[in-house]
């Protein structure tokens, strides 16, 4: 299903359309025996920070370089900034990328290194000191690499990305290694570009950073795609939870009992001797859960919503695509329920 | 394009430690071979026909020394270039390079332009230093260099000059081509140079006819502008063959490999 509904997008594309930054369809990379993209189809709206999800393995860097023409596809089509996927040399000016780590020359300093970069892209050598003052570099420019730490580091590979003033930037693994500190100053760069109106799409291991600031997300599984949409979309395609604390174990009790009668589900968490329950409803119903436990004397000393985490959610759907894989052993089914992608919605409504 | 590629590969080997270490081995290995040869010129003819210093005071004296460095200028040369390019696979810049310049001939050709001129300057300002040498040599050994300095002299050493920049030049595409195949610069400069020294020299002492065949043999008799076993000309034509060959080879497997460094 959701193949089919890709297609569409990635025709527009060909055909001129800027609503996304990349399309592909049934992308594929096998080396030798091994499958490490399986039929892959994204759609990456255009000014959108998109987050890549999956665990070690998943095919997330194998993808990213199939995008960035290091990679030759074995199978699929797809485009980039409206340019086919084999034709890397049409985008690529327009494209920044970090992969898999900053890797640059130790003995060089940040600025030769990215003028390295900047000669080579025919990018004006002026751009290399306004990249460097952006990402923070402008005092250390001059020193070796080899004497950088690793915020800076990742800081410089994202100044190298950032040279050819790029409409879509490609970030692998931007916070990897990085303190908090460091997550926090690559996640306000972030939000920047995107101000500026790039697109970003950036992978990461990190799930809380990519729901703090990504908007969309694409997440795949063993090569797989099992969820593309927006970061609500998952959130709120999982329940919501009320979370309630009563005064002793038995109110507790009594109040399972009355959650059931009133049709809903109730469950003791918690090690705090059986008192905290969460319970199956949205905080529209908090009001009358509140008002039932007073008519039958049950104290609350806490009531308050619990959305679901982006953690939890990812744990579900890997979860689920896993089973339905084995339950009727299509992959691509999983891939394509209702809802689990967003993209084919708006491609068929037209919006961006 | 090509000359992006030049003047980006050019801003890397400006660094001073390439610039130390490839212009001080080049320079000493002509340097020594000629201080050797010239300390090493016998006073008069023995039957094995080792130069003597009535020899070094001909118009070619000052060439002599010169033409005993062609294999290790090219160990060197090779050395140079198989790091150049296998360090890319190494240390992972390759794939920012292939971001920035994605037609990967391209890239190719202007790194390997960059490379040759690198080098280039090197065997002409090794030569320099190892004139001078070899006239403080001469001095010592009271070698007359009157015949060095005269038009005869001066052309054998522009001829000689060149046959040695040739020369060296092969061994660098070699290690260019070494260094694209193997993807790693410590395994090219080993490999390349066990088969380039050794095993070449083993099989040409061994099988005859050999030193025909054999591209470091034909590399170091163009160095000395021709040899018994590979003249000039036909070591030239074999070498240029094997070279556009092998490199038609590189390119292909570089343009179409995936790059996963």
């Amino acid at each position: 299903m959701a193949a089919l509904a890709t297609e569409p997008v990635v025709e527009a594309m060909e055909r001129g359309s800027q609503s996304y930054a990349v399309a592909t369809l049934g992308l594929t990379k096998r080396f030798g025996k091994r499958l490490a993209v399986d039929g892959l189809d994204l759609c990456i709206p255009a000014g959108s920070i998109t987050g890549f999800v999956g665990p070690n393995g998943a095919g997330k860097t194998t993808t990213i370089r199939m995008l960035l023409g290091l990679i030759r596809p074995s199978a699929g089509r797809g485009t980039v900034l409206g340019h086919q996927l084999g034709n890397a040399r049409a985008y690529l000016p327009r494209v920044g990328a970090l992969i898999e780590g900053p890797t640059f020359y130790p003995a060089l300093s940040g600025r030769e290194n990215l003028m390295v970069l900047a000669r080579l892209g025919g990018i004006s050598t002026k751009r290399v000191d306004v990249v460097l003052e952006r990402v923070g570099l402008g005092a250390r420019g001059l020193d070796p690499f080899r004497t950088y730490s690793l915020g800076m580091r990742q800081r410089l590979g994202i100044g190298a990305a950032l040279l050819p003033s790029p409409e879509l930037l490609v970030l692998d693994e931007p916070t990897n290694g990085l303190d908090p500190h460091g997550i926090a100053e690559i996640r306000a760069m972030l939000r920047s570009f995107a101000d500026d109106g790039m697109t970003v799409f950036v992978s990461s291991h990190l799930l809380a950073e990519i729901q703090q600031i990504c908007e969309h997300l694409v997440v795949i599984e063993t090569g797989r795609l099992i969820f593309q949409g927006g970061v609500d979309e998952l959130l709120a395609a999982r329940a919501p939870e009320l979370v309630v604390r009563t005064e002793s174990r038995e109110d507790a009790t009594r109040l399972v009992r009355l959650v059931t009668r009133m049709g809903r589900s109730a469950r003791m968490v918690g090690d705090d001797d059986g008192r905290t329950l969460e319970i199956a409803a949205d905080c529209s119903w908090a009001g009358d859960l509140n008002r039932l436990a007073m008519a039958d004397g049950i104290t609350l000393v806490h009531l308050a919503e619990r959305r679901s985490t982006l953690e939890e959610a990812f744990f579900e759907i890997t979860r689920n695509c896993g089973q339905e894989v084995l339950g009727n052993g299509d992959a691509r089914a999983a891939a394509g329920r209702p809802g689990r992608s967003s993209a084919p919605r708006r491609a068929e409504t037209g919006q961006p | 394009m090509i000359w992006r590629a030049f003047a980006s590969e050019w801003v890397k080997m400006r660094r001073r430690r390439l610039w130390y270490g490839s212009y001080g081995a080049i320079t000493g290995v002509v340097v020594l071979t000629t201080i050797v040869t010239i300390a090493g010129a016998l006073h008069h003819p023995d039957s094995r026909g080792d130069l003597t210093l009535a020899q070094l005071a001909h118009a070619s004296g000052l060439s002599q020394g010169l033409t005993q460095s062609g294999v290790l200028l090219g160990a060197v040369s090779f050395s140079i270039a198989a790091f150049q390019f296998g360090g890319e696979f190494a240390h992972g810049t390759l794939r920012n390079l292939l971001v920035r310049q994605p037609r990967r001939s391209v890239l190719m050709a202007g790194k390997c332009l960059a490379v040759l001129t690198f080098l280039i300057g090197a065997v002409v300002a090794a030569t320099m230093v190892a004139i001078c040498a070899a006239f403080v040599m001469a001095h010592l050994r009271g070698i007359s260099t009157g015949a060095w300095t005269s038009g005869v002299g001066m052309a054998d050493l522009g001829t000689l000059l060149g046959d040695l920049t040739i020369s060296a030049c092969g061994f660098a595409v070699i290690g260019m081509i070494a260094g694209v195949l193997l993807r790693s610069s410590v395994i090219a400069i080993a490999a390349g140079l066990a088969v380039l020294l050794p095993v070449e020299t083993i099989l040409t002492d061994a099988i005859p006819g050999m030193a025909r065949w054999l591209p470091a043999q034909l590399l170091e008799a163009i160095a000395q502008g021709g040899s018994s076993a590979a003249p000039f000309t036909a070591a030239l034509a074999t070498v240029s063959a094997y070279l556009v060959g092998a490199v038609a080879i590189a390119v292909f497997v570089f343009v179409r490999q995936d790059v996963t460094a």
